[in-house]
């Protein structure tokens, strides 16, 4: 299993990597990008990859372009169609979840977060992928 | 934004409430307000701008040792004191504690925008100024004081 992290803090990919690695789920590769754009761009090359990401989690707060543009683009371009998709964000207001559930994102997590928390969102959705 | 009309909204029990949540959380620390106001060398802050039902800012600021055993925690390893991760940690704190008050506020008040935060490393013991009211909370886990600073 892959997986890739979106977010414009580099010590926030770190603490989200360490989340998933606690989850108990054998990720062989986890692969980062600081906005949507390099998002998009490693999702692109990824189609040629024997081993497809199966999981992304995004911020939506990032410059460049935004967790909620990356989800729109992603949806339109029809890039890593059927991955679950999981936003960690302090945007948990009610417009920044509805859009981002129309987006396509399947799970939500707030920030802060605990370990658990991401464990308990993400294994479901890769046990129903 | 008067005195009064944010002891009337708790504004600062909500930010104590923020900040022991992430310490909590994301740290697994305790952090309490503390009366200790005196910040040795407040050499670095994070400003996060509120734009929208709300206008103001939330801005950290701590000494560099603080900002360094943060990001530490943050990251399960001791980082650097010249390393960037230590602006980088010290801004997704005021990320999250800035949203986490956001998200303490009702339903028509929390409709608000947060900026990504802005990084100081220039002296930042009177931070703020562009808003007309305010208030200023100091914070302590393990013996670390740092300052959080909101104003609208």
């Amino acid at each position: 299993m892959r997986a890739l992290i979106i977010d414009d803090s580099a010590v926030m990919r770190k603490v989200i990597e360490r989340a998933l690695r606690q989850s108990g789920i054998d990720f062989l590769e986890i692969l980062q990008a600081s906005n949507g754009e390099e998002a998009l761009e490693i999702l692109r090359g990824d189609t040629a990859s024997t081993m497809k990401i199966g999981l992304i989690i995004s911020d939506i707060n990032m410059p460049v372009m935004d967790g909620l543009q990356f989800l729109e683009a992603r949806r339109d371009q029809q890039l890593a169609v059927g991955v679950p998709v999981v936003m960690i964000t302090t945007e948990g207001s009610e417009p920044f979840v509805l859009r981002a559930i129309a987006a396509g994102a399947q799970g939500y997590i707030c920030k802060p977060f605990t370990a658990e928390q991401v464990k308990a969102r993400v294994v479901p959705l890769l046990e129903a992928a | 934004m008067t005195v009064q009309q944010i002891q009337d909204l708790d504004w600062v029990g909500r930010l104590d409430s923020a900040v022991s949540e992430v310490f909590e959380m994301m740290l697994e620390r305790d952090c309490a307000p503390t009366e200790k106001a005196d910040i040795a060398d407040p050499s670095i802050s994070a400003r996060i701008l509120f734009s929208g039902s709300i206008h103001g800012e939330c801005v950290l600021f701590a000494s560099r040792t603080v900002a360094q055993v943060t990001a530490g925690v943050m990251l399960g390893a001791v980082s650097e004191s010249d390393s960037p991760m230590i602006e980088d940690a010290i801004g997704e704190l005021c990320n999250m504690i800035a949203g986490g008050w956001k998200s303490k506020l009702g339903s028509d008040e929390a409709i608000c925008a947060i900026s990504p935060p802005t990084i100081s490393t220039h002296p930042t013991a009177e931070p703020g100024g562009f808003f007309e009211g305010g208030f200023r909370r100091f914070y302590c886990f393990e013996g670390h004081v740092f300052g959080v600073y909101m104003a609208f």
